[in-house]
C-alpha cells in the first residue's frame, strides 16, 4: 500500500499537560457505584444483589461509607460553628463545582444580555439568504460505499425497513458517482459542487513531479519555517505548516456567509480543516501519530519474515520468562531526527495462556487475549518540554507457542490534539470531553491489519463496530446541538467493511474460503441491515423537528477479483522500460524515465510522461501526447482477461476530454473505467512493475470501487419527494443551498434537485440533469 | 451530641494532641508565614491523597469531563439560546453530581481535617500573653440562677499576679480575675471550687506557642473547637475556664485570616499537584 509509507510527515507537535490516565470503561457496574442515589429503590435492591455476589467485599464498604455519608450529614444539619471545619475534601468539590456553576451562571446571563443585540446585529447587518429557508435543518447521513444494486435487492426482500420508511416517506435513486468513483475525488465533488478539474482531487495519491514519488493528492505538510540548529539539535519555533490542496468552496463554507450554522463530522477530505460558522471534525488524511495514514504495530516472539509488511511495523521481542519489554515507536525526534522516533517502553508480563498485563506510561492495563483494550492515552516525551499524545488500542493476538500483541495506529490525542483535527480547534476536545476518547485518524479502520493477516475477521469487525459507535455518539449529540442549519456525518466503516468482507459476499471470489466463518457469511448483509437501524434512530431523533433528512453514499461497490498491471501492460506494449532487478520495488523505482512513455502509479488512471509536467519527461505536450493517448486508449480498450475471456474495461477516458476547470492538467491523462470485477492491481498502485498483466487478488481486501462510475452508483434517500431523474453527488451542494433558498455559484457543475413540498407537489418543474461523466 | 460522642471526641483530641505537639512544633520557630505555607502544602498533598484512594475517581473523571464538554459547548453552539440554556442546566447537574460523589471523601476526611484544624487553632487563633500584659480569665458556673454558688479562688501562682477579682456576675454565673503575665512558659491555673481543684494552661511569651483559649464544658463543639484540655465532666460545678488571649496578626496567621488562607492555600496547592498525583478533582 503506497499511503501508509508514503504519507510520513515530519510534523512536531508540542503538547502541555498531562498524561491522561487510562480510562475504566464506564460499565453498568461503574454506573450503579455511583448512581445509587439515583435509581428507585426496587431497583437498587436487584441490582444490589446482582452486585452483591460479585464484589461483597466493595459492597461492605459501600454500605459502611454510606453510614459515615449519612451520618455527617446529619453533623451537617445541626446548625453549630464546626461546620467551617469541613475541609479541602469539600473544598475540593466546592471549588470545582462552584467555578462550573459560576460560569454557567455567568454565561447564562452575558447570554441573555446580548441575545438581543446579536439578534439586531444579524437582522441588520448580517448577509441574509435572497429567500426563505425550505426547512430549518438539514440532516445528511452519508454512509461510505453504500452500494445501489444491493441496497434496492435488500428493500424489495424487506430487510432494510427504515430505509424502505423513508423511501417510501420521500424518495430513493441512484447517485452518480464522480469519475472516478473513489472517496477522495467524490467526497470533494460532494462538498463543492463541482467536478475534479474544479476541485482538484483526482486520486488518493500523485506522483511529484520532480521526483515521480507518490505524494497525497489532498494534503501537503511542508517542515516548520523556523528551525534553530545547534549542533546536532534542531529547535522548531513554529509548526508544521500543513495545507489543504483541494481546491474550492465547500457548500458550507456558503452557507457560513449567509450565518447558516453547519455541523460537519467525518467528512473526507476535509483536513486541515477549514474555517466556517459552525464545527467541524476532519477525517480522512488526518495522519496518525507517526505522519502516516495508519500503521500498525506487531510485537511478536516468531522469526521476522523476509517478506516486506504493508501498513505497519512488525518488531521482534524477546521473552523472558513472563516478562516482555519492548518499545512502541511513536513520532520523529523533534528536534534530532536522526536519532529516529520518540519511544514508549512497553512491559508486559503475561499470567496465563488468555490474560497478561500491561505497563505503559506508569498505568497497568489487563490484556485479555481477543480483546481489544479501551483507548490508551501513550505519550512520548523528549526533554522535559516536549510532550506528544497519543491514543491507541492494545490487542493480545497470542501468548503460546509465540507472544504476539498487536497495536493499532497510534491516533492524534483528541482531548490533546498534536495538530488541529477540527475546527474549532476545541471541537475535537469538546468531543473527547463529552464521549471520551475515539479514533481520529482518517482511516480510522485497519484494514491493512487484516489485509497482512495479523488482524481476524473478527478483531477487525470489532474495530469497524466499535467506530461506528463513536461515530454514531457525536453524530446524536449534533443533532441534539444542531435544531437549525445544516448537519452532516459521513460513516465509513461501511466502506471499509465490503473492502475486506466482499469475498463472503461473492461466491466466484478468489479470496473466498472454502469455509466460511458463520459469524461472518452475512457480513455485508449484516452491515447494511445496522446501517438500516442507524438510519432508523436518526430519523427518530429527527421526528417532530422540521428538518429534512438525507441519506446518500459516495458511490456503490462491487467485487474486485482480478487486478490489471497497467505498468506491465505498458511495458509489454513498449511504453515503459523497467530495470528487470528493480521491478519489485515500489514507487517506480526501477523505471528508466528517458524510455518510457507513460506510467501508472495510484489506483485511478495512467500519466504520459510529459516534458512539461515531469522533471524527466519525454513526450511532447500537444499532437504527440494526444497521438499517444489516442493509441493507448486504443490498444489498452481491447485488452481481454484470459482466464475469463472478457473485457476488463468498461471505458477508458482522457481527462482532457471528461473534466472541466483550472486544475485538469493535475489529473492522470487516462482514467481507467475498469469493468465489473476488476481494479488495478496491488503491484501497479504501489508503482512496482510485475511479470503479469493479470493478478487473482488472493487478499482479504477484495470488494472494491475503483471501476468505471456506472457499475457503481451510490444511493439517495430522501425525506421528501425526488423529482429529478438521475440525480448526481454534485447536485447535493447545490441542493442544499437551494433548501436554504441561496443560489448555488455559477461555477458549481451540480444542480439544485427538485425537491417535492410537503404536501407532494413541487416546486421546481421536474428536469432532467445531465451526467458530467459519460 | 451524645456522651459517647464527646468521649470519643475527647480521645481523638488526645491523640491529636500528641501528634500535634510534635509534628507542629517546627510552628514555634518558624516564620509565622512560612509555617502558614508549610502547613497548606503538606495537608493539601496528604488531602489531595486521601481524596484519591477514598473518591470514585472513574465517576468523577466523567462527571468532569462532561462538565468540561458543556463549558466548551457554551462556545461551539452559541447561535442556539435552547442548546446553551440546556448546556447551562447540564453544567449545574454536573456540579451537583461532583459534590455528591465527594460525599464519601469528604467524610471520609472529615475527622481528622477537624482534629488537625483544632490543633492549627491552638497555635493561630490567638498569640500567647507578653510578659507584663494582662488578661480577663473568666470561670463559668455549671448550674442556673437559682444553683447555690460554690465557693470558688484561684490559687496564687508566680507566673500571674492577680490585678483585680474575683468578680462575680452572679446572672451568668461567671467569676471573673484579672491577671497579668509574670513569666515566660506554659503554666498551669488552680482554681478551688468548693475543696476541689480545678486546673487551666495559660501561654505566656514572645513566639507562637500553643494557646488553650477555653477549658471546654461538656459540649461536643467546645470539645471540638478547643481540644488541647479535656472537658469538664457533666457532673462538674465548673462548667468552662476561658482566658482571653489578644489576637494574633498577620494576614497568614491571623485570628480572623488563618482559617481562610488555610482552606484556600491547601485548596490550590492541591489543584497544582493533582496531575503530579494524577488525581481528577
Amino acid at each position: 500500500m503506497p499511503f501508509a509509507k508514503a504519507m510520513r510527515i515530519s510534523s512536531r507537535s508540542e503538547l502541555f499537560g498531562f498524561l491522561v490516565t487510562n480510562r475504566r470503561p464506564f460499565s453498568p457496574l461503574n454506573r450503579l457505584e455511583y448512581a445509587g442515589p439515583f435509581i428507585t429503590r426496587d431497583q437498587r435492591r436487584q441490582k444490589r444483589g446482582r452486585v452483591r455476589k460479585q464484589l461483597r467485599f466493595w459492597e461492605l464498604m459501600r454500605r459502611s461509607l454510606r453510614i459515615i455519608v449519612w451520618l455527617c450529614l446529619l453533623v451537617f444539619v445541626v446548625p453549630n460553628s464546626a461546620h467551617a471545619y469541613v475541609g479541602p475534601g469539600a473544598g475540593f468539590a466546592l471549588a470545582g463545582s462552584f467555578f462550573a456553576v459560576f460560569a454557567a451562571i455567568f454565561s447564562a446571563f452575558l447570554m441573555l444580555l446580548t441575545w438581543p443585540a446579536r439578534l439586531l446585529i444579524r437582522h441588520f447587518w448580517g448577509r441574509k439568504a435572497p429567500a426563505k429557508a425550505r426547512f430549518k435543518r438539514v440532516v445528511i447521513l452519508g454512509l461510505d460505499g453504500l452500494d445501489h444494486e444491493l441496497t434496492a435487492k435488500m428493500l424489495e426482500e424487506g430487510q432494510l425497513p427504515n430505509l424502505a420508511k423513508l423511501r417510501d416517506q420521500g424518495g430513493f435513486q441512484s447517485l452518480r458517482s464522480t469519475l472516478p468513483p473513489i472517496s477522495p475525488v467524490a467526497w470533494s465533488s460532494f462538498q463543492t459542487g463541482v467536478n475534479p478539474g474544479k476541485h482538484n482531487i483526482f486520486d488518493f495519491l500523485v506522483p511529484d513531479e520532480q521526483t515521480y514519488l507518490p505524494k497525497m493528492s489532498s494534503v501537503e505538510i511542508r517542515a516548520p519555517k523556523k528551525i534553530w540548529r545547534l549542533g546536532k539539535w534542531a529547535l522548531p519555533f513554529t509548526r508544521s505548516d500543513i495545507r489543504l490542496l483541494r481546491k474550492s468552496k465547500p457548500f458550507w463554507s456558503i452557507l457560513s456567509d449567509y450565518g447558516i450554522f453547519s455541523c460537519i463530522l467525518r467528512v473526507p477530505i476535509t483536513f486541515p480543516p477549514e474555517k466556517l460558522h459552525g464545527v467541524q471534525l476532519s477525517a480522512m488524511c488526518v495522519p496518525d501519530l507517526r505522519g502516516t495514514q495508519g500503521e500498525f504495530t506487531r510485537f511478536t516472539t516468531k522469526p521476522l519474515e523476509q517478506d516486506k509488511t504493508y501498513g505497519g511495523d512488525v518488531v521482534a521481542v524477546t521473552r523472558h520468562g513472563k516478562v516482555v519489554s519492548c518499545e512502541l515507536a511513536g513520532p520523529p525526534h523533534p528536534s534530532k531526527p536522526k536519532l529516529g522516533p520518540l519511544k514508549v517502553t512497553l512491559q508486559i508480563t503475561i499470567k496465563d495462556q488468555n490474560q497478561a498485563t500491561l505497563k505503559v506510561g506508569g498505568e497497568t492495563l489487563v490484556l485479555r487475549r481477543g480483546e481489544y483494550t479501551d483507548w490508551v492515552s501513550v505519550t512520548f516525551r523528549s526533554g522535559f518540554s516536549i510532550r506528544v499524545s497519543g491514543v491507541c488500542k492494545f490487542l493480545l493476538l497470542s501468548v503460546e507457542p509465540d507472544f504476539e500483541l498487536y497495536v493499532t495506529p497510534i491516533n492524534i490525542d483528541p482531548e490533546k490534539p498534536a495538530m488541529q483535527i477540527g475546527y474549532p480547534s476545541v471541537y475535537p476536545i469538546y468531543l473527547a470531553k463529552r464521549q471520551g476518547p475515539y479514533a481520529t485518524l482518517g482511516l480510522a479502520e485497519d484494514t491493512w491489519g487484516l489485509n497482512e493477516q495479523v488482524l481476524s475477521d473478527d478483531h477487525f469487525y470489532q474495530q469497524c463496530h466499535n467506530t461506528d459507535l463513536e461515530r454514531e455518539s457525536m453524530f446524536f449529540d449534533a443533532l441534539d446541538k444542531v435544531p437549525r442549519g445544516l448537519c452532516v456525518c459521513v460513516f465509513d466503516g461501511t466502506d471499509r467493511m465490503q473492502h475486506m468482507f466482499w469475498r463472503y459476499h461473492d461466491q466466484q471470489h478468489p479470496a473466498r474460503p472454502a469455509e466460511i466463518p458463520a459469524l461472518h457469511a452475512n457480513a455485508i448483509g449484516d452491515l447494511y441491515q445496522r446501517m438500516d437501524q442507524l438510519v432508523g434512530r436518526t430519523m427518530e431523533k429527527c421526528e417532530g423537528t422540521d428538518t429534512m433528512l438525507m441519506v446518500l453514499s459516495d458511490h456503490g461497490f462491487n467485487s474486485f477479483r482480478r487486478g490489471i498491471d497497467l505498468n506491465r501492460w505498458l511495458e509489454e506494449n513498449g511504453y515503459l522500460k523497467v530495470d528487470d532487478a528493480r521491478r519489485g520495488e515500489d514507487y517506480l523505482a526501477g523505471i528508466d524515465w528517458q524510455k518510457t512513455r507513460a506510467f501508472a502509479i495510484g489506483l485511478t488512471g495512467i500519466f504520459l510522461n510529459l516534458k512539461d509536467r515531469f522533471s524527466q519527461g519525454i513526450v511532447e505536450d500537444g499532437d504527440e501526447a494526444n497521438q499517444l493517448r489516442n493509441e493507448i486508449v486504443e490498444r489498452l480498450s481491447g485488452l481481454i482477461d484470459p482466464l475469463t475471456e472478457t473485457k476488463a474495461f468498461r471505458r477508458i477516458y482522457q481527462a482532457a476530454m471528461v473534466y472541466s476547470g483550472p486544475y485538469k492538467n493535475q489529473a492522470p491523462d487516462l482514467i481507467i473505467g475498469y469493468e465489473r470485477g476488476y481494479r488495478v492491481s496491488w503491484e501497479a498502485a504501489n508503482g512496482q512493475t510485475s511479470r503479469d498483466v493479470f493478478h487473482s487478488n488472493t487478499r482479504a481486501w477484495s470488494g472494491d470501487h475503483c471501476v468505471d462510475p456506472s457499475v457503481v452508483p451510490g444511493v439517495l434517500f430522501c425525506s421528501q419527494s425526488l423529482l429529478t431523474e438521475q440525480p448526481r453527488l454534485v447536485d447535493i451542494g447545490p441542493t442544499v443551498l437551494d433548501l436554504f433558498g441561496i443560489a448555488a455559484p455559477a461555477y458549481m457543475d451540480g444542480k439544485a434537485l427538485s425537491i417535492g413540498e410537503r404536501n407532494g407537489s413541487a416546486d421546481h418543474a421536474v428536469e432532467t440533469t445531465p451526467v458530467t461523466v459519460t | 451530641m451524645s456522651d459517647l460522642t464527646i468521649r470519643a471526641t475527647t480521645q481523638l483530641n488526645q491523640i491529636a494532641n500528641g501528634i500535634g505537639r510534635l509534628l507542629l512544633s517546627p510552628l514555634g520557630s518558624l516564620p509565622a508565614f512560612f509555617g502558614a505555607v508549610v502547613v497548606a502544602i503538606v495537608t493539601g498533598i496528604l488531602m489531595l491523597i486521601a481524596f484519591k484512594y477514598t473518591s470514585h475517581q472513574s465517576a468523577m473523571k466523567k462527571i468532569r469531563s462532561g462538565i468540561k464538554a458543556e463549558l466548551l459547548a457554551l462556545s461551539l453552539f452559541k447561535d442556539s439560546i435552547a442548546v446553551s440554556l440546556g448546556s447551562q442546566w447540564r453544567i449545574v447537574a454536573g456540579a451537583l453530581k461532583s459534590i455528591l460523589v465527594s460525599l464519601i471523601p469528604i467524610a471520609c476526611m472529615i475527622v481528622p481535617v477537624t482534629l488537625l484544624l483544632g490543633q492549627l487553632s491552638l497555635w493561630w487563633q490567638a498569640r500567647p500573653l507578653q510578659v507584663g500584659e494582662d488578661t480577663v480569665i473568666t470561670l463559668n458556673l455549671a448550674g442556673n440562677e437559682k444553683s447555690s454558688w460554690p465557693e470558688v479562688d484561684l490559687e496564687p501562682s508566680p507566673a500571674v499576679q492577680t490585678n483585680v477579682g474575683p468578680v462575680r456576675i452572679r446572672s451568668k454565673r461567671s467569676i471573673c480575675w484579672n491577671l497579668q503575665a509574670l513569666e515566660p512558659g506554659y503554666h498551669n491555673l488552680v482554681f478551688h471550687v468548693d475543696g476541689q481543684n480545678v486546673e487551666k494552661q495559660l501561654a505566656v511569651g514572645q513566639h507562637p506557642m500553643r494557646t488553650s483559649i477555653q477549658r471546654p464544658a461538656w459540649n461536643w463543639t467546645d470539645v471540638v473547637l478547643y481540644p488541647a484540655e479535656p472537658p469538664f465532666d457533666p457532673k462538674s460545678p465548673v462548667k468552662s475556664i476561658e482566658i482571653q488571649y489578644p489576637p494574633s496578626s498577620g494576614w497568614a496567621t491571623g485570628t480572623q485570616s488563618w482559617l481562610i488562607f488555610w482552606f484556600i492555600g491547601s485548596t490550590i496547592v492541591a489543584f497544582c499537584f493533582r496531575g503530579v498525583f494524577k488525581v481528577t478533582l
